[in-house]
């Protein structure tokens, strides 16, 4: 453990040494940030919107309650009043105008609650859903002329909302937050992606020791098991690191942005869970990576089968569609199981569901733990061999033959 | 002579159906240069990855004395890999820190060490610069101070010479030298003879495989290496195959090498010599280990025709 320590340490600080790796520690966190900024931008580069024009006939007397009302929701419109005389020349007007319109409200609208609207040919898009507003104080004042008191009036105008709302064996607070199970979530999600990211670099770093034959001189210092340890451990705080600079940049500028106490929502046990399964997925994929990139001398003509497992840790995504459509379906269910999706599902489907299937997480992380567990020992012995095999990328079958035959 | 370091015995590796190195056995003892001879491909390095455990041997055993059975006491061993390499991006100083450490060697005292070292092979101040600035031959020498940093009690060279230039071998030979009489164990192999023959106290001669001949280097050249005697003049070869103990002769021009048999007394096979020959040039040497070493690599047995017992 002591040498696997040392090489971690050696591993930890050239990278941190290397400019191109601390360019990117900050240049993901600064994209994001840049990126998250962009609409904003947008928004205000874009110019306001002309407000409609409209022409208001008001035989009832409701333009200053409309008026009131439209403002309280952020419509603008430029408003008019024309006479009677007026309205009969209005199509003309229409005809000639851009983005105008006129509504016109008389008795008929209280009896039969119907408001002539014409507007012009081309039009705000908005202001289809702009006009639905008018209800509200069009309801009001025809519940107004039928003299019922303030009180009653209110529950009429409130509107019926109806909800549907399972049935669960535990009682449910009602005061469902989705921000609660989805903020550790994606917390876990970045550190499973960060640390799966560095730990691609056991495959590059196995590969170029290799490729330097540095690998002879260094096992004869060390075994190789300690060698390989060393790397795992290594990237991992390489990846915790770039987590926690990734964190300590972007968290202050997302509550800059908005009020969520992302925190309070992260220190929470929950979390260690999500945590947990992230590391597992870490050790799971860093034994892959550590045992492949021992075989390979130069990455250029690797083979698909090693490029291939290079792409490994993306598998969840392609289940990412059916399960966050159905986090608890069968499709779901396999994805928690099946080992190498499993670190990835089972964090997108804990970030979904507000009931976690205990049952579930319990076999999915034993199965995980387990495969761990051989990953490990099968790729110590093809990283013993492959390290000190010199000039040529080994071949699958030559792997094989290691795996069974040392 | 003072007590083994290091003993191999008998060892054997295959490799699928091909036997490598067969019936290996040697010792090195605590301040000797012991050197492994022979051509590409005879398995030096082969016996030294099974010495140092990067290999495993199929029979025999290989004893470190200071060490209990079976381990191999990597923090006191130095170990130069044929396989030369070095990670490109780090820093020299670095590189050599972290080899001492990898061998629980006192990081203070390694730094001191590696800079009084980079002084000694010429590359004072370049301890900041990363291992690709530098030629090849510079990074041997890095690589060199790396297998010597900690002090280490026995020293592997595999191929110490190879790729170096005159200068920078004369440097290595001068260090290997110094490191035995300050009482580092060295076992190295190498395939330039002229270079080992200058440096070793004792040699393992190994062709195919298999051992060809071991012992002191002296006793070696007293027992193995008979004498030739070259002239340079216009002779007829018949003439020259009439002269007693003369076991063959190669012409070139007017160049013969006379291998005469082992154990004569030079001064009177020179006296016997007859007045007809021509005489532009003489000499009188002992066959070297080199011709030796040219002898086995192109298959020809000069052993045995000069009565060698191997």
């Amino acid at each position: 453990m002591k040498n696997s320590l040392k090489v971690a340490k050696w591993e930890y600080k050239q990278n941190m040494n290397s400019k191109s790796f601390i360019i990117s520690l900050f240049l993901t966190p600064l994209f994001f940030i840049a990126f998250s900024l962009f609409p904003a931008v947008f928004d205000a580069l874009k110019s306001e919107p002309e407000p409609v024009k409209v022409y208001l006939h008001d035989e009832i007397g409701i333009r200053d309650q409309a008026e009131t009302f439209l403002k309280s929701q952020g419509v603008k419109w430029e408003i008019e009043n024309i006479s009677t005389d007026e309205v009969a020349l209005i199509k003309d007007k229409l005809i000639k105008e851009k983005n105008s319109a006129f509504v016109s409200f008389s008795e008929e609208t209280l009896k039969n609650g119907e408001v002539k609207v014409y507007t012009s040919k081309k039009i705000d898009k908005d202001f289809n859903k702009q006009v639905q507003l008018l209800k509200s104080p069009i309801q009001r004042l025809q519940i107004e002329r039928l003299n019922i008191p303030e009180e009653e009036m209110d529950v009429l105008t409130k509107g019926i909302e109806i909800e549907a709302t399972p049935v669960t064996e535990k009682a449910e607070d009602k005061t469902k937050d989705p921000l609660k199970r989805i903020i550790p979530g994606v917390f876990a999600g970045v550190i499973l992606f960060s640390i799966v990211i560095t730990g691609m670099m056991i495959f590059q770093s196995a590969s170029q020791e290799k490729k330097e034959k540095v690998a002879e001189i260094v096992l004869s210092s060390l075994t190789s098991s300690e060698l390989m340890q060393g790397k795992i451990i290594g990237y991992f705080a390489l990846g915790i690191t770039q987590v926690f600079v990734w964190i300590l940049l972007i968290i202050p500028f997302i509550a800059w942005k908005s009020d969520i106490p992302i925190l309070e929502y992260l220190i929470v046990p929950e979390t260690l869970l999500l945590l947990l399964i992230a590391i597992a997925g870490y050790l799971m994929f860093a034994a892959i990576f550590a045992g492949i990139g021992a075989t390979i001398e130069d990455v250029n003509t690797a083979g698909n089968f090693q490029g291939f497992v290079l792409l490994l840790p993306w598998l969840p995504l392609i289940l990412i569609k059916p399960v966050s459509a159905n986090p608890e379906g069968i499709i779901a269910q396999i994805g928690s199981y099946f080992p190498l999706t499993s670190p990835g599902i089972l964090i997108i489907r804990l970030s979904m569901m507000e009931s976690w299937p205990w049952m579930e997480i319990v076999i999915s992380l034993v199965i995980l733990i387990a495969t761990i567990w051989v990953l490990m020992k099968l790729a110590g012995k093809i990283f013993k061999t492959g390290m000190l095999m010199y000039g040529k990328n080994a071949t699958p079958k030559e792997i094989l033959k290691w795996l069974f035959h040392s | 002579m003072s007590k083994p370091i290091l003993s191999v015995n008998q060892v054997g590796k295959s490799f699928k159906d091909k036997r490598i190195i067969e019936n290996i056995s040697f010792d090195v003892h605590k301040g000797e240069i012991m050197a492994i001879l022979g051509p590409n491909g005879a398995g030096k390095s082969t016996t030294i990855r099974n010495i140092m455990g990067i290999m495993y041997p199929d029979e025999g055993s290989v004893i470190f004395h200071n060490q209990a059975a079976g381990d191999i006491p990597r923090h006191t061993i130095g170990y130069l890999p044929e396989e030369r390499g070095l990670y490109k991006k780090a820093k020299i100083i670095d590189l050599l820190l972290y080899f001492a450490e990898l061998k629980d060697y006192p990081l203070k005292k390694a730094r001191k060490r590696a800079l009084e070292y980079l002084a000694k092979f010429g590359l004072e101040g370049k301890e900041k610069a990363s291992i690709e600035e530098l030629s090849k031959g510079m990074g041997q020498k890095v690589q060199f101070i790396a297998s010597v940093i900690h002090e280490p009690e026995l020293l592997i060279l595999d191929e110490p010479f190879s790729g170096l230039d005159p200068v920078s071998q004369e440097v290595f030979k001068k260090e290997i030298k110094e490191l035995a009489e300050n009482g580092t164990s060295i076992l190295l192999s190498s395939h330039q003879m002229n270079l080992v023959e200058e440096l070793c106290d004792r040699l393992f001669m190994i062709n195919k495989g298999k051992k060809v001949i071991h012992g002191v280097l002296d006793d070696v050249k007293k027992q193995y290496a008979n004498f030739k005697c070259t002239i340079r003049g216009e002779n007829d070869v018949k003439t020259l195959e009439r002269i007693s103990h003369v076991q063959r002769i190669e012409q070139e021009g007017e160049q013969f090498t006379i291998y005469l048999d082992a154990h004569i007394k030079p001064t009177s096979w020179l006296r016997q010599l007859p007045d007809s020959i021509n005489i532009e040039e003489l000499s009188l040497d002992r066959i070297s280990l080199h011709e030796i070493f040219i002898d086995i690599a192109t298959g020809k047995n000069a052993l045995q025709e000069a009565g060698v017992q191997t």
